[in-house]
C-alpha cells in the first residue's frame, strides 16, 4: 500500500502576488527549526490529544480539494476519498501518530512461523450500521475483490501481489496465505472491510454502495452532492469511543484562494496552505484573530529523477556532479522560508528507512566540475557547453504544469548548471502528458514530488532493476547489482536492527550512485481554526493515523459564525 | 422559408459527424491515457487494471473501429459510462446541466436586458455626457478579467458587507420554499454578475455603434420629417436595424449557456459543466469529454441556426435572398 504522486496543479495562483514569495518575518507560527543537514529520526510534532476537556457536540467542517470519485473503500484512489472514508469505515489494524499499527476492526493478528499465512481474529462487536455483524465473511469478500485482476483495487494490490489464498475459519477469524514472505507485509491489513451482503448479485464497479457506503466506522454517510459536499453523521451503533462531532460535512472546494477565505469565514475548519498563502496568512491580522497554522513534517519530499539509461546519466559521476550542483541550502533557506529538510536518500528523514549518519552530499561546483571532467565532459570545441564523443551535455528538465515548487527547484538547478558548462532546457508539460513521458521513461530529467500515504520504507518497487519502466515505477531504471541485492536482502529480513543495516547500506550506496537529485523534505501547512481542538500530527500528516482526526473537537464558538 | 430550415437542417448532420471526428481524432492524438490522470495516481499496480480497463472499453481497438463503435451509440443516444466513476456519462452531465442553465441563463439575460437599454440611449446621442461616461465605464468593465471581479466582488459583498454569501449554490441548511429559492438567488447572484458584465459591455457598444450609425440613415431623418417623436425614431427605426448584428451575436452567445465558466465555477465552488469537463480533461475521461464536446457543437449549431432564421425573419432581404 504505497502511494506515489507527482505535484499537479493542486496550488492554482489566481493572484500573482499571493504566490510570489516575500522576505517577511513570520510571526507566531510553530515552525520547525530548520535543520541543514538531517535530524534524527524524531517524533517531534504535535501531540495535543490530552489537553483540555472533550466537548461533545457541532459541526466539523473539513475541505476536500477535489470531487471523490467514489466511496467504495476498495476502489479508493485519492486523497478526497480516503479522507471521507475515514470516518465510515474501520480498516483492521491503523496506524498511530508513532507509525505503530493499532487494532481496529481486528483484534488480533498472528503470522505464521514461515511468515506465510496470517490468522486475522475480528472484533466481536464489529458491527454494519444495519446492524449486521462484521465477520470474516466479509474479509473474504474484501480480500477476493482486491486481488481481482479486473477490479482497480490500486491502493491495496502490491501487498496482495504474492496472495495465494483467504479463507473463514469461522465466523469471526479468517487466515491469509501469501507465497513469499515480505518484511513489510502486516502493513497489508490496514485494509478497509465492505458488506458482502449490500453487494450481492450487483456489478462491484457500479454498485450504487459506491456513492452511499454502510458504515462500520464512528460515522455515517448522509448525502453526497456532486462537486459540493459530502456529509456524514454520528453512527450511534459504532461500538468503540464516540466521535466528538455531531456531524462531519466536507466541502468540496478545488480553488486555494476561496478556501482561505472560507476558512476565515469560519465555513471552514482546516485547510492545507500552500507557500503563497502561507505567506500571506502570517501577515493577515484578520487569521491571526481566527486561526492558527501548523507546520510538521511528514513524509514527503522532492526530487529530480535522472534517467540513468541516458548518456547523459549512465555514469554515477555526471550524476553525483548533478546533485552537488544543486544548491539546497539556499533552497530551504529561499523557498522554503526554512521550513525544509535536506535528504540524502529516497526517504523523508521521518521515515523508518533513513540513516541519519548518511549525510547528503554537499553542495560543491568545484568537486562537480572535476566529476564531470572525469566522466571525459570537456568542451573540446570551446562553445561554452561540455561535449562528449561529439554529444553536448545538454537535456531536458520536465516539470509539470502547475507544480510551482518544481519549477523553481528546476530553475536553480539549471543556473547553476550552465555555469559549468551543462545545459539544462526546462519544459513544462500538462499533468497527464508528463506521467505518460515519466512512466514510459520517455525523459533525460524530471522534477518530481513524492507523497507517502503510509510509512512502508520498502525501495524495491522504485529502485530495483527489475522494475524499470516502462513496465515497473523505476521510472529513471536505476540498475545497480549491488543495491538491488540489498533491497532483495531488506524485503524479507524480518529483524527490524537487521533491516535498519541492511536498509542503512543502501541509503550510503544511493547517496553516492545519486540516481535522482534527492531534494528536500518540506514542512507540510495546515491552517484551523483556533476552536479545533485535539490535534496529533504525525509523519503521515493529520489524517492518514488513528484515532488523527476523529479525535479532534470544538470549543463552543463564542463569535458569530456566518 | 421551410425549405431554408430543412436545408440548413440537412447539412447540419455532416457538420456534426466532421466535428466529431476532430474531436475524436484530437483527443486520441494527444499525450496522456486515461487513468493516469488525478492529482493522487497509484501508478503500481494499477497496471493490469487499467489493461483490464482499456479491454473492457474498447481502447486496444483500431481507433477507426473505436469511433465507429462510438458514433454507433451515440446515434442511439447512448453516451456511454465515464471511466472514472463507471456511471452513465448522460447522469454526470444531467447532475451539472442545470447548475449551468441556471447560472449562464440568468447571466444572458441580464446582459441583453441591461446591454439593449443603454446602448439605445447612449447611441442615440452620441459624443453626449452619458455616452461618453457609459462608453468609459463599459470599456473598463470589458477589459477587467473575471477572476479579478470575482476575488473583488466576493471581498466587497461577501467578506466585507456579508450582503451575499461567498461560494455554493445554496446554504448549508437551505430552508424550503420560497425562503430556499432566496438562497439560492443569493448564492447565483456574485457568480452571474461575474459573467454577465464583459457580454454586457460588449452587446452595449454593440447596439450603441449601430444605433448611432442609424440615427444618421435616410430612413430615420425621413420618419423624424413625417413627425415621429425622438423616441419613436430611435426605438421603431434606429434600433431595429441596429438589432441585426445583436441576433446574430446572440447566436454565437447562446452556446455559452452550456460551456460553462472554468475560472467563475472554479472560484464559487459552482458544481457546473465548466467543471466537468475540466476534470475529464485532466483525468482523460474520453466519454465525458467526447458528449460534452459534442453538446457544445450541437448547441453551437442550433444557435446558429436560430439566429439565421431570426434575422431571415426580421430582415426581407436575407429572407428572399435565402428562399431564392
Amino acid at each position: 500500500m504505497k502511494r506515489a504522486f507527482w505535484s499537479a496543479g493542486l496550488a492554482l495562483c489566481l493572484l500573482g502576488a499571493a504566490c510570489r514569495a516575500k522576505p517577511e518575518p513570520e510571526a507566531a507560527v510553530r515552525t520547525p527549526s530548520p535543520t541543514a543537514r538531517p535530524a534524527l529520526p524524531a517524533l517531534g510534532f504535535i501531540d495535543e490529544s490530552s489537553q483540555g476537556t472533550p466537548v461533545d457536540g457541532g459541526v466539523l467542517r473539513r475541505r476536500l480539494f477535489g470531487e471523490p470519485t467514489t466511496l467504495n473503500a476498495v476502489l479508493q484512489s485519492s486523497a478526497p476519498e480516503a479522507q471521507v472514508l475515514q470516518y465510515v469505515q474501520r480498516n483492521l489494524f491503523d496506524f498511530d501518530a508513532r507509525l505503530e499499527l493499532v487494532p481496529g476492526l481486528a483484534e488480533a493478528l498472528e503470522a505464521s512461523p514461515d511468515g506465510l499465512s496470517y490468522t486475522i481474529t475480528l472484533r466481536a462487536d464489529a458491527v454494519w450500521e444495519d446492524g449486521r455483524p462484521v465477520t470474516s465473511a466479509d474479509a473474504v469478500f474484501t480480500i477476493r475483490k482486491i486481488v481481482d485482476p479486473k477490479i482497480p483495487a490500486n491502493v491495496f494490490k502490491p501487498v496482495f501481489e504474492e496472495f495465494e489464498s483467504v479463507e473463514a475459519l469461522d465466523g469471526r477469524r479468517f487466515q491469509v496465505r501469501f507465497s513469499r514472505p515480505y518484511a513489510f507485509r502486516s502493513m497489508a491489513f490496514v485494509l478497509p472491510l465492505l458488506p458482502e451482503h449490500r453487494f450481492a448479485g450487483q456489478n462491484f464497479l457500479k454498485s450504487k454502495q459506491n456513492r452511499a457506503p454502510l458504515a462500520n466506522g464512528p460515522y455515517r454517510f448522509i448525502s453526497w452532492k456532486t462537486q459540493e459536499s459530502v456529509e456524514l453523521e454520528r453512527n450511534e451503533k459504532y461500538p468503540g469511543p464516540r466521535g466528538h462531532f455531531d456531524r462531519i460535512v466536507f466541502r468540496i472546494v478545488s480553488d486555494n484562494t476561496t478556501a482561505y477565505r472560507l476558512l476565515l469565514e469560519g465555513e471552514l475548519d482546516e485547510d492545507q496552505l500552500d507557500s503563497g498563502l502561507k505567506d500571506r496568512a502570517v501577515r493577515d491580522p484578520a487569521f491571526a484573530a481566527c486561526c492558527r497554522l501548523l507546520e510538521f513534517y511528514n513524509l514527503d519530499y522532492n526530487y529530480v529523477v535522472l534517467n540513468n539509461r541516458s548518456p547523459f546519466f549512465a555514469d554515477p559521476r555526471a550524476r553525483r556532479a548533478v546533485t552537488m550542483l544543486l544548491d539546497r541550502a539556499s533552497i530551504v533557506r529561499g523557498l522554503y522560508k526554512g521550513s525544509a529538510r535536506i535528504i540524502s536518500g529516497p526517504w523523508a528523514p521521518d521515515s523508518p528507512a533513513y540513516e541519519a549518519r548518511v549525510p547528503p552530499l554537499p553542495f560543491d561546483p568545484a568537486a562537480a566540475t572535476r566529476l564531470l571532467d572525469e566522466a571525459g565532459w570537456k568542451d573540446t570545441d570551446g562553445d561554452g557547453v561540455r561535449d562528449r564523443d561529439g554529444r553536448p551535455f545538454a537535456f531536458d528538465l520536465l516539470v509539470s504544469a502547475g507544480s510551482e515548487i518544481g519549477r523553481q527547484i528546476d530553475e536553480m538547478l539549471s543556473a547553476e548548471l550552465a555555469r559549468v558548462g551543462v545545459t539544462a532546457r526546462i519544459r513544462t508539460l500538462e499533468w497527464a502528458a508528463f506521467v505518460e513521458k515519466i512512466d514510459a521513461g520517455d525523459f533525460e530529467a524530471a522534477s518530481l514530488a513524492w507523497s507517502a500515504v503510509d510509512p512502508n520504507p520498502d525501495p524495491y518497487f522504485y529502485w530495483h532493476s527489475s522494475q524499470c519502466s516502462p513496465n515497473g515505477l523505476n521510472n529513471g531504471c536505476y540498475a545497480s547489482p549491488e543495491a538491488d541485492g540489498l533491497m532483495e536482502t531488506a524485503r524479507l529480513e524480518t529483524d527490524p536492527g537487521r533491516r535498519k543495516e541492511v536498509l542503512a547500506r543502501l541509503h550510503r550506496l544511493l547517496r553516492d550512485d545519486a540516481p535522482a537529485v534527492f531534494v528536500v523534505n518540506a514542512a507540510q501547512k495546515v491552517a484551523l481554526r483556533r476552536r479545533i481542538r485535539g490535534l496529533t500530527t504525525s509523519p503521515l500528516g493529520l489524517y492518514g493515523i488513528w484515532p488523527g482526526p476523529l479525535a479532534w473537537w470544538a470549543e463552543p464558538e463564542t463569535g458569530k459564525a456566518p | 422559408m421551410t425549405a431554408y430550415i430543412l436545408r440548413r437542417l440537412f447539412w447540419a448532420v455532416p457538420t456534426l459527424f466532421g466535428i466529431s471526428v476532430i474531436v475524436f481524432l484530437l483527443l486520441h492524438l494527444a499525450p496522456g491515457s486515461p487513468g493516469a490522470g488525478g492529482a493522487d495516481s497509484l501508478r503500481r499496480a494499477s497496471g493490469r487494471a487499467a489493461e483490464e480497463m482499456r479491454r473492457q472499453y474498447g481502447l486496444d481497438r483500431p481507433l477507426p473501429e473505436q469511433f465507429a463503435a462510438w458514433i454507433g451509440r451515440v446515434a442511439r443516444l447512448d453516451l456511454g459510462e465515464s471511466f472514472a466513476d463507471h456511471r452513465p456519462v448522460s447522469e454526470r452531465i444531467l447532475e451539472a446541466l442545470p447548475h449551468t442553465l441556471a447560472l449562464n441563463g440568468l447571466a444572458l439575460f441580464f446582459a441583453l436586458a441591461l446591454a439593449i437599454p443603454l446602448g439605445v440611449v447612449a447611441g442615440g446621442s452620441p459624443e453626449s455626457a452619458f455616452d461618453r461616461a457609459s462608453g468609459a465605464v463599459l470599456f473598463a468593465m470589458y477589459s477587467m478579467p473575471t477572476f479579478w471581479a470575482a476575488l473583488l466582488l466576493q471581498t466587497l459583498f461577501a467578506v466585507r458587507l456579508r450582503w451575499l454569501p461567498l461560494y455554493g449554490t445554496a446554504a448549508d441548511a437551505a430552508p424550503a420554499g420560497l425562503a430556499g429559492l432566496g438562497d439560492r438567488l443569493a448564492h447565483l447572484a456574485l457568480p452571474v454578475a461575474c459573467l454577465t458584465y464583459g457580454t454586457l459591455a460588449f452587446v452595449a457598444r454593440l447596439v450603441r455603434s449601430g444605433v448611432a450609425e442609424a440615427r444618421t440613415a435616410d430612413y430615420v431623418i425621413a420618419a423624424r420629417a413625417r413627425g415621429a417623436s425622438r423616441g419613436q425614431a430611435l426605438w421603431r427605426h434606429a434600433f431595429r436595424n441596429a438589432l441585426l448584428p445583436v441576433i446574430t451575436l446572440f447566436g454565437l452567445l447562446l452556446p455559452a449557456l452550456l460551456s460553462g465558466s472554468v475560472i467563475i465555477e472554479r472560484i464559487f465552488a459552482w458544481p457546473g459543466l465548466g467543471r466537468l469537463y475540466l476534470d475529464s480533461i485532466l483525468a482523460r475521461d474520453y466519454p465525458v469529454i467526447l458528449a460534452l464536446s459534442l453538446l457544445s457543437a450541437v448547441v453551437t449549431l442550433a444557435a446558429t441556426l436560430l439566429s439565421d432564421i431570426a434575422v431571415a425573419a426580421v430582415d426581407p432581404r436575407v429572407r428572399d435572398g435565402a428562399a431564392g
